[in-house]
């Protein structure tokens, strides 16, 4: 699986990450180098139906449904790029408009 | 050449619970904006999402009415994507490990009798916040109060063939989940929302056509429309030698077209993931079966038991289920001592006018069998018992319904002798009526009721007044 | 002077070295600080760390100080709300000293991945001080504080306690809160320790550690008390996996390993050869999963709530998403996005992502079989392959630098406990060992660690 320009333009698209024109070699070229390095995972004998890893409690505990968040200190206006009438404002969605 | 239309529908409803999916913040509805938020549900750096039992509970409850498997371990999972009112930049749902899948709902479609409809699958999942596009120019304005809200996700398999049997589905499946007391199910609370798939291919094909998604409906009328649109858009593209392009559109009930959304390219991709802050769901056997226990009895079940136990008619059956409280109340009236048949009439007459969205009826079911029961022993006439009801829904402390009607004059008078003087008045009043009667003319023996009722102002009984009559109109 | 005045003076001295270890502090907190802690100890509370001073590596959030996880996208953030693990270091009487800096959002193994510039290796300023919690780590080696929090991903406290020499201690996955860590791997992370004794660090683990309501991931089980140094370790058996000691190990390392292990068989522990034959794959399935996970949590940082916002030339709301995180995130964070979106992205998740999960399986099963009964109760290994290496050494190769982790990553994969301690030098430059304990098995291995510090701390004396 060698990842190439178009791959890494596509998955920046995806993560929503602009990458100037001028690093988008070397970019390709890191990023072969690590996606390369980490498929050797591909030689590991582990069928199908392995199960996957899981880490922490088996099972999770669930919370009572009774009121009560941690508190927060100071409002969402105190670190908002930008908010009004309560409200957090955004440039128009343009091109996502009604997602 | 027919076509056929191939609906499937995928059902967003929210759980009525007290605090969020994933945090304590109260998941209420109308109040100022960004007030019930904290690190959680803002998706500040270093939060974390700890599941609220009550909305799995409910979630449970749904997939069990539906008849749905319960999945012993189920798993949460990221969907990734970007959008303004989604603070973490992805939604905490299920994906290859639902809750539960099967299911069905039965019901009863307006083209083609008893339909039933697969339930592919049921999900648990938080919902987004609000995009306020038209507030302030140029921008979009982000509420997050309904962010991390519980929200169940019920998708159906593509088994309708119709807008309206769309509809009619709808229409079922709310009345289970609101029997189940899993969600209110309000569009216009936007406790309910739906999200329609639909397709159209040539009769007797069994092959699906491309499918387009259809959003933004805010009614189920509007769903039934919105649908009628797009199958009307899809035919006519295809009849024309155009393609249908899988794209999702949005319902405009202004015009009730549909038009494309410009989304995103790639944003199908949502790298779903299982959630790492969440260790799996596991839901014990005793606890799935005690939630099983724990159902009502749902519609189906129940209309076919109004019918048995009570000699209903199908269709007094079904008006009567459409909502739990209401058959509650008809049954609880029958318990208290009133006879079914006339009990329906006043639970879908009278008393469906006091009755509030709530649940709650302004006569209780003890008043109402009290009331019926009167007017059979002949205390009160049916319409004085209208308006005796009447008194009683603007009375506090549940009088009884005989002493209101006492206080208000309207007990029927049975003594022979006030009877007597009534009918010899009216017999006395109109001599030419009862030379006609005596002529032959016997109908008139309505006529002098009604005279005698009026002379006493609503309170003979009638059944005491006839044989009188006829008694003198023989002399 | 008091103590935080005394405190403000090392910090201060230390911020003049050029070894760019914190990134917040101010005197004025410090006092405020131990004004808190008079009135606690004035209320009768019991403060087990009182007066304590503990940096907090600063992707741990606070509310009176700026969180910024040495990113530019973070810039000027402060945190309304405060982490667990501040929380209970509060309540136990320690005094936060202040944010130390980091491989940006913990991502690094040398502290050169700072948008804050490199921290310096303590005592040799040409080197680096390893990473990720590279400047918690040169704060407690230079003396400025006795302990402070670090967090690991895959070995981002033991490496740097390796290189800096002093101890670093990860608990099992579960035992400490997440919350208010901000996540990098969430499946991985884990607030650790640094300490310039066992003792120190053993003291503040036993603090932070224990469940926690706000995070699900936390284990509920009892936090075993430390016990004293013991005496004897008779009857205890330390595996010693082959795949741990390579040919090309720096010989420095093996010195310092062996001597721990010198230690421990003159207090009559049993040393005994075992196999971990998946530890070669540990590298490449943390740098699958790290990264994928490392994609989704970053997703948050768009510019529309809480961060450093650059408009994009068109105005839109994507061209904000693009030009923030575009010019918001470093070289290295912007590499593991992509990376972790990639092996997420529709086509490659089976081959990558889930292969990943199924060989990290695989690699959890060779400790498990360590520790079965008739195994053994701890294994012992070097912390790192060398010993700290120069700043630029490795920033050209990602993978090289990611190499530098190999010992200490597959323990981060299993979830368990480990340890880096300091068991001397190799040319002038600290060397660490490493024990590993089965999974809630921090007591006994912190007991351990303790024999090891005494009977070296006795040898280096006698020497």
């Amino acid at each position: 699986m060698k990842i190439g320009r178009e791959e890494v333009l596509h998955v920046a698209r995806l993560a929503e990450l602009d990458v100037p024109a001028a690093d988008v070699e070397g970019l390709v070229a890191q990023i072969g180098r690590i996606v390369e390095y980490v498929a050797q995972l591909d030689q590991v004998p582990a069928g199908e139906q392995a199960e996957p890893f899981q880490g922490g409690p088996e099972r999770v505990a669930l919370r009572e449904d009774v009121p009560g968040s941690v508190p927060l200190v100071r409002g969402p206006e105190s670190f908002a790029p930008e908010f009004r009438d309560g409200l957090f404002l955004v440039p128009r969605l343009g091109s996502m408009e009604g997602e | 050449m027919a076509w056929e239309t191939v609906i499937g529908l995928e059902v967003h409803v929210q759980q009525g619970t007290r605090t969020k999916m994933f945090c304590g913040c109260v998941s209420a509805f109308g109040d100022p904006p960004n007030t019930n938020v904290c690190p959680t549900c803002l998706g500040l750096p270093g939060s974390l999402p700890v599941p609220n039992a009550e909305a799995i509970r409910l979630a449970v409850r749904g997939a069990l009415a539906l008849g749905a498997t319960v999945h012993h371990t189920s798993v949460f999972a990221r969907k990734n994507y970007f959008y303004p009112d989604l603070p973490k930049g992805y939604q905490i749902s299920q994906f290859d490990r639902p809750l539960s899948t099967g299911g069905s709902v039965r019901f009863e479609s307006p083209d083609r009798g008893t339909v039933t409809c697969s339930i592919t699958r049921l999900h648990v999942e938080e919902d987004a916040g609000k995009s306020l596009h038209d507030r302030y120019p140029g921008h979009t304005a982000i509420d997050l109060n309904r962010a991390g809200t519980p929200l169940a996700e019920i998708v159906s398999g593509p088994d309708l063939r119709s807008p309206a049997e769309a509809r009619a589905y709808l229409v079922a499946l709310k009345q289970i989940l609101v029997y189940a007391g899993v969600s209110d199910c309000s569009m216009e609370k936007g406790t309910l929302r739906v999200d329609a798939n639909l397709s159209v291919r040539r009769t007797g094909e069994t092959a699906l056509g491309t499918k387009t998604e259809i959003k933004n409906m805010n009614s189920f009328a509007n769903v039934e429309r919105a649908l009628t649109a797009e199958r009307e858009r899809q035919v006519a593209l295809l009849e024309s030698g155009g393609k249908v392009e899988q794209v999702s559109l949005l319902f405009n009930a202004a015009t009730g077209a549909v038009r494309p959304t410009r989304s995103k390219e790639d944003s199908h991709d949502y790298r779903y993931f299982p959630d790492p802050d969440l260790p799996p769901l596991v839901l014990d056997e005793a606890f799935i079966e005690a939630e099983r226990r724990a159902l009502p009895e749902l519609p189906e079940a129940r209309r076919a038991r109004l019918e048995r136990d009570y000699g209903l008619s199908a269709y007094h059956a079904q008006e009567l289920t459409g909502e739990r409280a209401v058959a509650d109340y008809f049954e609880a009236t029958v318990k208290a001592g009133a006879e079914p048949k006339s009990v329906v009439g006043w639970v879908l007459g009278e008393a469906m006018a006091g009755y509030n969205a709530d649940g709650h009826f302004a006569v209780s079911a003890s008043q109402l069998a009290e009331l019926i029961a009167a007017i059979g022993e002949g205390t009160v006439s049916n319409q004085a018992a209208k308006q005796v009801y009447a008194a009683l829904t603007s009375t506090v402390g549940n009088p009884s319904p005989r002493a209101m009607a006492a206080q208000l004059g309207l007990v029927q008078v049975q003594d022979t002798g006030a009877l007597e003087g009534w009918v010899d008045e009216v017999l006395a009043a109109h001599p030419g009526e009862v030379a006609r009667f005596k002529g032959g003319e016997t109908k008139l023996i309505g006529f002098f009721v009604g005279q005698v009722m009026k002379k006493s102002g609503g309170k003979a009984d009638p059944k005491g007044v006839a044989p009188i009559l006829q008694k003198k109109l023989k002399d | 002077m008091s103590g935080a005045r005394a405190l403000a003076e090392r910090l201060r001295a230390a911020d003049a070295s050029g070894l760019n270890a914190t990134l917040h502090w101010s005197e004025e907190l410090l006092l405020a600080e131990e004004a808190r802690v008079a009135a606690l100890k004035g209320a009768g509370a019991r403060l087990p760390l009182e007066g304590m001073p503990v940096a907090l590596k600063d992707n741990i959030v606070t509310t009176d100080a700026p969180t910024t996880c040495a990113s530019r996208i973070l810039e000027g953030f402060r945190s309304p709300y405060d982490a667990t693990v501040v929380t209970r270091l509060r309540s136990a009487g320690a005094l936060i000293a202040a944010k130390a800096n980091l491989d940006e959002f913990a991502m690094g193994s040398s502290t050169e991945h700072s948008a804050f510039g490199r921290v310096l290796h303590p005592t040799h300023p040409d080197r680096v001080p390893g990473g990720s919690s590279g400047g918690s780590a040169a704060l407690v080696a230079a003396g400025v504080v006795p302990a402070a929090l670090g967090s690991e991903t895959g070995g981002s406290v033991r490496q740097p306690a390796s290189f800096c020499g002093i101890v670093g201690v990860k608990p099992t996955y579960g035992r400490v809160s997440r919350f208010g860590l901000v996540a990098f791997g969430s499946s991985l992370d884990c607030v650790s320790v640094f300490g310039r004794t066992v003792a120190d660090a053993a003291r503040v683990l036993s603090v932070i550690a224990g469940p926690d309501a706000n995070d699900a991931t936390t284990v509920d089980r009892p936090v075993d008390p430390v016990g004293a140094v013991p005496g004897s370790l008779s009857g205890l058996r330390i595996g010693l996996p082959a795949e741990y000691f390579p040919a090309d190990l720096d010989p420095g390392v093996r010195a310092g390993v062996d001597r721990a292990a010198a230690a421990l068989r003159a207090l009559g522990a049993e040393l005994v050869p075992v196999s971990l034959p998946h530890t070669g794959y540990a590298v490449p399935t943390y740098y699958v999963l790290a990264p994928a996970e490392a994609a989704s949590n970053l997703a948050r940082y768009d510019g529309a709530r809480y961060d450093a916002r650059r408009i994009g030339p068109a105005g839109d709301l994507p061209a904000l998403y693009r030009a923030t995180r575009g010019a918001g995130f470093g070289a290295e964070v912007r590499r593991r996005i992509l990376v972790g979106t990639y092996v997420l992205s529709a086509g490659y998740y089976n081959a990558y992502y889930r292969k990943a999960q199924q060989v990290r399986n695989l690699i959890a099963a060779d400790f498990t079989r360590a520790f079965a009964p008739g195994g053994v109760d701890l294994l012992l290994t070097p912390t790192t392959p060398s010993p700290a290496f120069r700043a630029g050494e490795k920033t050209e190769d990602p993978v090289a630098m990611y190499l530098a982790d190999i010992f200490v990553s597959a323990v981060s994969l299993a979830g368990l406990p480990a340890m880096s301690l300091p068991v001397g030098l190799s040319e002038g430059l600290p060397v660490g060992a490493q024990l590993v304990a089965p999974a809630f098995g921090e007591a006994r291995m912190l007991e351990v660690a303790g024999a090891v510090e005494a009977a070296l701390g006795a040898a280096r004396e006698v020497r």
